[in-house]
């Protein structure tokens, strides 16, 4: 056991591009130059590591990010903050001098809603699991900083018990193997990269002996849910609601699709207040960002059906307008998701001549040929509006992912 | 830009109808709506032709005008691919 005086998670294990350790003993391995108030572009997640790990035991205002997230504009503006930007041992220092402001972490927003902007956060304020939890030894393949990859660090950070095997964005095809190697016990994910996981290498992945399995990240359909207690029956599969600016506001564990109306309008202490308005989700949470306090507009799609609230997707690309009748892409994901032969599908609106737009649908079959797009497109036929249905559909050779672990914003 | 041949495209027509179950006539003076070739069914074929062009045809351009006829759609793609 280390003798030093960190946080509660200090012997937690961690994995980490080639280290094998405790946090505690990240003391006297840095190969960072970490300034008092740094933005760390971490080349992986070792880097991001010691920076998490100094940050949390010195008196610092950090920013970690991987270097594709941060532009040249965007490191220029953040030198013209007060913060120096740190690559390796190399470091552009800021570009006014002021104190750090201790404790403070930022975080970038995911960028879905245009310029990734700066949202200000604690250690505390992104500690959202508390409590006594079982041992688990968890797999974070988030991307370095992102808020879901942040929650996974803390959660290791504070309880003991947790460790953690970081994936590198190069990994997502190794990963399976590492795990095992690791013994994994617990993983987090969003629906993406499960269905990927499960395309790619079921067989490996159903090796792992998960008990705790977390979506989050994107909508989180019943198809997917259900996949993922046939393949790890001992696991509990849980969908998590989090955004860097409302925190984390929904966990939901019974293996259903979207949330309880019950939740509703409902004021429980300790609890986030969530409501609808004109089908968006609203939320007043405790875990949001600084600034960010009062009711959130999140700009998420909700349907109700069956006394569960379904979280549908973002509703700037939901709608598409096919000759002024309005086809939801939710839905027309979640008709391709119910054919038994579909891994994955994303739905757009293209523009065509006479209508305005048409739905276009891409999908990625369970193993090739096992569809023809002709039987995919009749399949929707059957169940949805003609104007819906989608007019072109292509099928991938493989699920597209992108460093955020989504394939669609 | 390249551009697709009046029998290209009426083969594609077809595509788009055969899709649904229905035939193209050989009379290009067959009016739309005894095939059942809609809207959508002209938006399609539009968007067919784009990807095998690989090109955006440019859907603003052409004036609104009237599309009845088989040889009207074929008129229609016509003035889209050289728009």
């Amino acid at each position: 056991m280390s003798s030093h005086a960190g946080p509660a998670g200090s012997d937690n294990r961690i994995v980490a591009h080639g280290f094998d350790g405790t946090w505690a003993q990240l003391d006297g391995r840095t190969t960072l130059a970490l300034p008092p108030a740094g933005a760390v572009l971490a080349n992986n997640n070792f880097e991001a590591a010691q920076a998490v790990w100094a940050h949390a035991t010195g008196e610092r205002e950090t920013l970690i990010a991987s270097p594709s997230r941060i532009g040249d504009d965007q490191a220029l503006e953040l030198r013209r903050s007060g913060l120096a930007v740190v690559r390796g041992e190399q470091v552009e220092p800021a570009l006014i001098d002021r104190a750090p402001e201790v404790g403070r972490i930022w975080l970038l927003t995911s960028g879905s809603t245009g310029r990734p902007k700066q949202v200000a956060h604690t250690l505390e304020s992104l500690t959202t699991v508390r409590g006594e939890q079982p041992p688990r030894t968890w797999l974070c393949p988030y991307a370095t900083g992102a808020y879901a990859w942040w929650q996974v660090v803390t959660m290791s950070l504070s309880l003991p018990g947790q460790d953690v095997l970081f994936v590198e964005p190069g990994q997502m095809d190794s990963w399976p193997q590492q795990a095992l190697d690791a013994g994994v016990t617990a993983a987090s994910g969003t629906p993406t990269f499960w269905r990927q996981a499960l395309w790619r290498s079921a067989e490996t992945v159903a090796q792992l002996d998960l008990r705790q399995v977390t979506l989050g990240g994107e909508p989180v359909d019943q198809s997917i849910l259900d996949r993922l207690h046939e393949v790890f029956p001992k696991a509990r599969v849980s969908w998590i609601y989090a955004s860097s600016e409302a925190g984390a506001a929904i966990a939901v564990h019974d293996g259903r699709a979207g949330f309880p109306t019950a939740w509703l309008d409902r004021e429980v202490n300790g609890r986030p207040r969530l409501s609808v308005q004109d089908d968006e989700l609203i939320i007043s949470s405790q875990h949001a960002a600084e600034g960010m306090s009062g009711a959130i507009r999140t700009g998420d799609h909700v349907e109700v059906a069956d006394e569960r609230v379904l979280i549908t997707g973002r509703i700037a690309s939901d709608e598409i307008n096919v000759g002024g009748s309005k086809a939801s892409a939710a839905k027309v994901r979640a008709v391709l998701l119910e054919h038994p032969k579909v891994a994955w599908a994303t739905v757009r609106g293209r523009k065509a001549p006479l209508v305005g737009n048409v739905v276009t649908a891409q999908v990625v079959l369970d193993a090739p040929d096992a569809v023809s797009d002709a039987d995919l497109v009749a399949w929707c036929a059957e169940r949805l509006p003609d104007y819906a249905v989608p007019r072109r559909l292509r099928l991938l050779p493989e699920i597209p992912i992108k460093e955020t672990l989504k394939s669609d914003v | 830009m390249s551009t697709l041949s009046r029998d290209r495209v009426r083969t594609m027509m077809g595509e788009v109808l055969s899709a649904q179950g229905k035939d193209l006539p050989s009379d290009d003076d067959t009016r739309l709506n005894a095939i059942g070739f809609r809207s959508l069914d002209f938006s399609e074929l539009a968007l067919r032709v784009e990807d095998e062009l690989d090109a955006e045809l440019n859907f603003d351009a052409p004036g609104l005008r009237s599309v009845e006829t088989v040889s009207d759609v074929l008129d229609f793609i016509d003035q889209l691919q050289s728009a």
